[in-house]
């Protein structure tokens, strides 16, 4: 390819220059008798061959010469053409889309992926008339420097100088939609529209980009900062425990490590928690991840915050070689009873309850956890909110504040179970699934119709003996299940789209016995029995089933929500927050003080932690004055680098070309690889001309001496 | 003589410098009558030269009788005989004898030769000397034996002035025919510029001339440009023995030309004077008559 292929033509008319020349300018020899014409003639055979040989030589010099200039002169370039060319003139918009995700950051060759993605970024800045352009730098959320393309390319300049790997995932789509928003606001220029992407081509952010909301006529120029093998890269994926951790109990500390190199790695994770610092140990088997855990017994209750890292590990990535932790160690649960049924009396459905949740003899001092009784009607609020467990039994009709309260703390992620004996709970299970809107969603409705006959004697068909509670029966579950009979509880109707799962044991009259739901952060179950008319609590399994439910209800849900830079922030604070109380958000250092760090909004049931754009890794703490000088940290949130940031394996950069460009003009180069536009191959050209030319004197000299 | 020559090669005012001077040699000659030159034979007449002590059979006439008074012993008188010079001109007329360089108004070399001979025979006959004319070619293409009358000297000096140059490559043969048809000793002044093919063969036949006694005298005539080639970009050389023509670049060759022309100067040097001939290198450049000057100077003493 050449940029002035005119030039090519020329130049090979004039590679005939020199014989034309020499043909013309041959000088007629002047006719003379001579007598000595046999010395001449001796001389000349004697010379010759070595004036041939020096004949040809000068010609073909001469020739290459000419040729040479003709091709410095035509600009060869080597290598495939950039699709778009810095130094192409005309109109136009162009907008650079820079990846500034986490990854970009990785060292290859000594040089970060951002950095050779911002050099390459620059030559396409550069000042050309009529050239409209702008950058989008983008990671979790993409960022234009200008609200439309823009001729302040020294703005623009001046802002990719200012780019850096932030600790973000790359958001690709938005990126790509923001683009295509740019390029079709141009759509009214004459001139061409072109997209620059520079990035890693991460095949976990663009393996499902889509790119037809770009104008089908935009030149989409993809260039990659990775070249050749993926760069080694170990990682902490994971860090933190495992469930609910008990003050006093043992829980295992994970940590998951990310091998993403070809090669096992022998790996140490050294967790830094307050004052306690443990090593953890093991092998990492190469492109696989590996979770490294040991069981640690929590003897104080309260906020763990800390951070593990790799050690002595010296790879591609080292921002993703440490994590922040923060988990709770929390107290003895607190069972929140709320019963209209007296303390005092026995053989009632709350005397059952009470005795299965805190089974101890000494209840003043039980290991287990504290209950306290509330009255339905008159709830004390504080209590409940602070309560790790909200067991309803017999509770009447709830006034609506209670069931709403009860809904927010669902809603936050409290646990309770319902124990629907009376027809009247229907209607207290309805009103909170309706609070809870699609926060909810019982498998069953529960009926409170009394036309039908009295329930009793019914018996377990259909028990999911696999899961918890009735996994902790074991071997013996069939046995014990079958011996077991209800009486009392309501009719159920299955909902058309409910979860099957999500009934763990059905009568023989196809009516639930006992379902559970997630309700947003939090969990119900529903006990579907009148206690007192069972035989259930009378037998041994009852204490271990309510038990094992227990464990279960509190037990986290999901894993602990993985807060990632860069992405909306949304934390519910514990509704033992309060609302009234004053609440700060405390930044990993102190450098992040001054900043924004999000708001706390407060509504009925507590306060929420909105932080749209969380920018810095780190543990972020909300704390509680308690009074001018002590602070009480309410929740702790480790906000981290995305897991998918990584693995550095890049995208075939054919599935970019031929799957996600759909037809349109894309081209794929390495980023920083000299545009053959800008190539100083004719500066080459010319110096071998000006060699050859030397060449030739030396010739000419040589054959003269 | 009168002023108004037959040659329009003899100028006799130039040669008025000259008149003084006389074609000479240093070794003793056959001649057919008496003259300035010192005879080989040693008779009664003539310079004495020594005394040789009587031997029989010797002519008592020239005992010195009063020696033998004197002394007893008879000692004869001896005198140098003193007779003419037999000079043979032998002109090399060959083709290449007629180059004459670049300027086409120059005198060629044959010219140069004609002017030559032409001097030397006026004073050689002015000598009272004998002078010949041979002209060599492929073969002997005309002989003139040695006169001494003044017609015979205008013969030759019409003759001379008749020269052309003719395409010639080998000369030894003519040479060899002279050698057969000269029957006495002589002078034999070869002018020739020795571009021949069998220069060895002309050599033995100089080598002849030179063992019967001959003394030889070659003027080797070079022109100026055959010893450095013209100055210019190209030019188209023509052979003058009819030996084709060839283009060539003078200044591409010029170095080795001129190595290759001096070697064949000193050759020819070496042959002639390995052979006893008397050997001068004469540049056309150089007036005629200065040369002749120079010529007889040196052999005058």
């Amino acid at each position: 390819m050449f940029l002035h292929p005119w030039a090519i033509a020329v130049g090979l008319a004039a590679a005939a220059l020199p014989i034309a020349i020499h043909l013309l300018t041959k000088p007629r020899p002047v006719l003379m008798p001579l007598s000595t014409i046999r010395f001449v003639r001796e001389v000349l055979r004697q010379r010759r061959a070595r004036h041939r040989l020096r004949d040809f030589l000068v010609l073909a010099t001469r020739t290459l010469a000419v040729l040479l200039i003709a091709a410095a002169i035509a600009r060869p370039r080597f290598g495939e053409q950039a699709l778009v060319r810095d130094a192409e003139a005309g109109s136009g918009v162009r907008i650079i889309l820079l990846d500034a995700s986490q990854s970009m950051a990785a060292v290859a060759h000594g040089t970060e992926g951002i950095e050779r993605a911002r050099t390459a970024a620059a030559s396409y800045l550069r000042y050309r008339p009529g050239l409209r352009a702008n950058l989008i730098v983008a990671a979790a959320s993409a960022r234009a420097v200008f609200p439309d393309a823009s001729y302040n390319l020294e703005a623009l300049r001046r802002e990719l100088s200012n780019a850096k790997a932030l600790p973000e995932r790359l958001d690709t789509q938005r990126a790509v939609t923001l683009a295509a928003e740019m390029l079709s606001k141009g759509s009214d220029s004459q001139g061409v529209r072109e997209l620059v992407v520079l990035s890693d081509f991460q095949r976990s952010n663009w393996s499902q980009v889509d790119l037809s909301a770009i104008p089908a006529d935009t030149r989409i120029q993809f260039e990659t900062v990775r070249e050749g093998d993926t760069p080694a890269n170990l990682a902490l994926l994971r860090a933190g425990v495992r469930g609910r951790v008990t003050q006093g109990a043992t829980a295992a500390l994970e940590v998951e490590v990310g091998n993403f190199s070809a090669a096992a790695c022998p790996v140490t994770v050294e967790v830094a928690l307050g004052d306690a610092v443990f090593r953890l140990g093991g092998i990492c088997p190469a492109g696989r991840r590996t979770t490294i855990s040991e069981e640690i017994q929590w003897p104080q209750s309260g906020w763990q915050i800390g951070e593990a890292r790799l050690v002595d590990i010296a790879d591609a990535l080292t921002a993703d070689n440490s994590r922040p932790i923060a988990f709770e160690v929390r107290g003895k649960p607190l069972f929140a009873l709320v019963t209209r049924e007296s303390a005092a009396e026995r053989l009632t459905s709350s005397h059952y309850l009470d005795c299965a949740l805190v089974p101890d003899a000494n209840k003043d001092d039980r290991a287990s956890g504290k209950i306290v009784r509330i009255d339905p009607q008159q709830p004390d609020r504080q209590t409940l909110a602070a309560a790790d467990l909200i067991v309803l039994d017999h509770p009447g009709k709830l006034p609506a504040e209670t069931v709403e309260f009860v809904a927010g703390l669902l809603r936050r992620g409290r646990a309770s179970i319902y124990v629907a004996a009376e027809p009247i709970d229907a209607g207290n299970l309805r009103s909170l699934s309706n609070l809870l809107g699609a926060g909810l969603r019982l498998p069953v409705e529960f009926l409170a119709d009394a036309t039908d006959t009295e329930r009793s004697g019914l018996f377990l068909t259909s028990v999911r003996n696999d899961t918890a509670p009735f996994s902790v029966l074991a071997e013996n579950a069939a046995k014990i299940t079958g011996q077991l009979r209800f009486a009392g509880g309501l009719n159920t109707r299955k909902l058309t789209d409910a979860l099957e799962d999500d009934v763990l044991a059905t009568y023989n009259d196809g009516s639930a016995c006992l379902v559970l739901s997630g309700s947003d952060a939090g969990s119900l179950a529903v006990l579907n029995a009148d206690l007192t008319r069972s035989n259930f609590p009378k037998t041994e399994a009852f204490v271990p089933i309510i038990e094992e439910l227990v464990v279960r209800l509190l037990s986290p849900r999901t894993s602990e929500p993985a807060f990632v830079c860069g992405e909306s922030l949304l934390v519910r604070l514990p509704a033992a927050g309060g609302t009234g109380e004053v609440l700060t958000i405390r930044g990993p250092t102190e450098s992040v003080a001054g900043r924004s760090l999000g708001e706390l909004t407060a509504d009925a049931t507590g306060s929420v932690w909105h932080w749209p754009t969380p920018d810095r890794v780190g543990v972020y703490r909300i704390n509680r004055e308690k009074n001018t000088r002590e602070q009480d940290t309410v929740m702790a949130v480790a906000v981290s680098i995305a897991a998918e940031e990584s693995p550095l394996e890049s995208l075939p950069l054919s599935t970019l070309k031929d799957r996600l460009a759909a037809g349109r003009q894309v081209q794929i180069r390495s980023a920083g690889a000299s545009d053959p536009s800008q190539d100083d191959v004719w500066t080459w050209l010319l110096a071998a001309c000006v060699g050859c030319l030397l060449s030739e004197l030396l010739l000419l000299l040589s054959f003269r001496s | 003589m009168s002023q108004a020559t037959c040659s329009r090669f003899l100028d006799l005012r130039a040669l008025a410098a000259l008149e003084h001077m006389r074609f000479t040699t240093r070794h003793r000659i056959d001649g057919a009558y008496s003259g300035r030159h010192r005879s080989r034979q040693q008779g009664g007449a003539g310079e004495f030269v020594e005394y040789r002590e009587y031997t029989g059979g010797e002519d008592l006439r020239r005992v010195d009788w009063k020696v033998f008074g004197r002394t007893g012993k008879a000692f004869v008188r001896l005198h140098q005989d003193e007779t003419n010079l037999r000079c043979t001109v032998a002109i090399d007329a060959s083709g290449s004898m007629a180059f004459r360089g670049g300027n086409k108004g120059a005198a060629s070399k044959l010219e140069y030769a004609q002017f030559l001979a032409t001097a030397l025979s006026h004073l050689i006959g002015r000598s009272q000397d004998q002078v010949g004319l041979a002209v060599l070619g492929e073969g002997l293409r005309q002989t003139l034996a040695p006169g001494s009358t003044l017609p015979h000297i205008r013969l030759v000096q019409s003759e001379v002035e008749r020269l052309r140059a003719e395409s010639a490559r080998r000369m030894a043969t003519s040479l060899n025919q002279l050698f057969e048809r000269s029957s006495r000793r002589g002078v034999l002044l070869l002018i020739s510029d020795f571009l021949m093919d069998d220069l060895q063969e002309l050599i033995a036949a100089l080598r002849l001339f030179r063992h019967r006694g001959w003394e030889v005298i070659a003027l080797h005539l070079v022109h100026p440009d055959e010893e450095r080639l013209p100055a210019g970009t190209a030019f188209r050389f023509e052979g003058m023995e009819a030996d084709g023509a060839v283009a060539c670049c003078p200044a591409e060759i010029r170095t080795a030309y001129e190595q290759q022309f001096a070697t064949h100067l000193g050759i020819v040097r070496q042959l002639t004077l390995a052979i006893g001939v008397d050997y001068r290198l004469v540049s056309t450049a150089i007036p005629y008559l200065q040369t002749l000057q120079g010529l007889l100077v040196e052999r005058t003493g």
